[in-house]
């Protein structure tokens, strides 16, 4: 018996939430992210815009489950909905709500919730990402 | 503490365009970004599995990318005193791989009141360009920026 190791664009199934764990964001992850990006903050314990997005991408590979192949981030329409604070922990809510077959693979459109420790939407919207098929056996 | 001195939403005009420098991606931009975000995707961490891949080697990831580019427009962009991002459009078009050098254009592209007096909201279209002129990210942030308190 072969055990599935991967999640296709055939194991998708559109409805389905995913809950990631969560991550508390500390001064290390802003000063590490501001050596990287060069995006700076204005004041003491604040969080740049795009972080908490970036820490979602990694939330969503610590879900119990085989990782889906993803060849390509296609794009995605965001939502800044509250400042994040140095101390807070994040978490993201993941929902498909679409997908259909294109030349290259399968295309799977997301809403994804980032939430704080309160359950407060801090930053929302739609992610297109590119799958792979399931190669033929 | 006092607010940085910068500009404020009358400072801004429809149409102003702006040019970022230049930026080298290197592999420690991505191994540092996987670290960061915990996203060890094979597409941007194993480099013989992607040399039979639709790339062919190792691709930035589209949100270090994204990142980077937010700090390069900020080094070409006049600093607002009062600003915050409530939207962002965005289209991966394009692999960045390690050795690309990119720039950023962007563009003024609406200014609009707000409910909130003291606020204005600006639009600013962008372009992730590489070396041989290709658009590999596209798209427009919205941001709430304040009025200057006269």
């Amino acid at each position: 018996m072969t055990v599935t190791r991967e999640y296709y664009f055939e194991d998708i199934e559109v409805g389905k939430v995913l809950e990631t764990p969560a991550i508390t964001i500390t001064e290390a992850h802003v000063a590490m992210f501001t050596g990287l990006s060069e995006v700076r903050v204005s004041e003491p314990h604040a969080v740049q815009d795009l972080l908490p997005l970036c820490l979602s991408s990694g939330l969503g590979w610590r879900i119990p489950q085989p990782p889906t192949v993803i060849l390509a981030f296609m794009g995605f329409d965001w939502s800044f909905m509250k400042p994040v604070r140095v101390g807070d922990t994040i978490r993201s809510s993941s929902r498909t709500v679409a997908k259909r077959l294109i030349k290259e693979g399968g295309v799977v459109i997301e809403d994804r919730r980032i939430l704080n420790q309160r359950g407060e939407i801090i930053q929302a919207g739609k992610l297109t990402l590119l799958v792979a098929r399931r190669p033929a056996e | 503490m006092d607010p940085e001195p910068g500009i404020g939403f009358e400072d801004l005009r429809l149409g102003d365009e702006f040019r970022s420098p230049g930026r080298t991606i290197t592999e420690t931009d991505i191994v540092l970004f996987a670290g960061l975000s915990g996203d060890y995707n094979v597409i941007h961490t194993d480099a013989e599995h992607m040399k039979s891949s639709l790339f062919g080697e190792r691709i930035a990831h589209g949100l270090l990318v994204l990142s980077i580019q937010q700090g390069l427009l900020e080094r070409a962009m006049p600093s607002r005193a009062r600003e915050s991002c409530v939207g962002l459009k965005w289209k991966f078009k394009g692999p960045v791989k390690i050795g690309d050098t990119l720039h950023v254009r962007a563009r003024i592209s609406a200014k609009q009141d707000t409910d909130k007096p003291d606020w204005g909201l600006v639009t600013v279209e962008r372009e992730v360009v590489n070396q041989l002129g290709d658009v590999v990210q596209a798209g427009e942030t919205q941001h709430l920026v304040g009025r200057r308190t006269s």
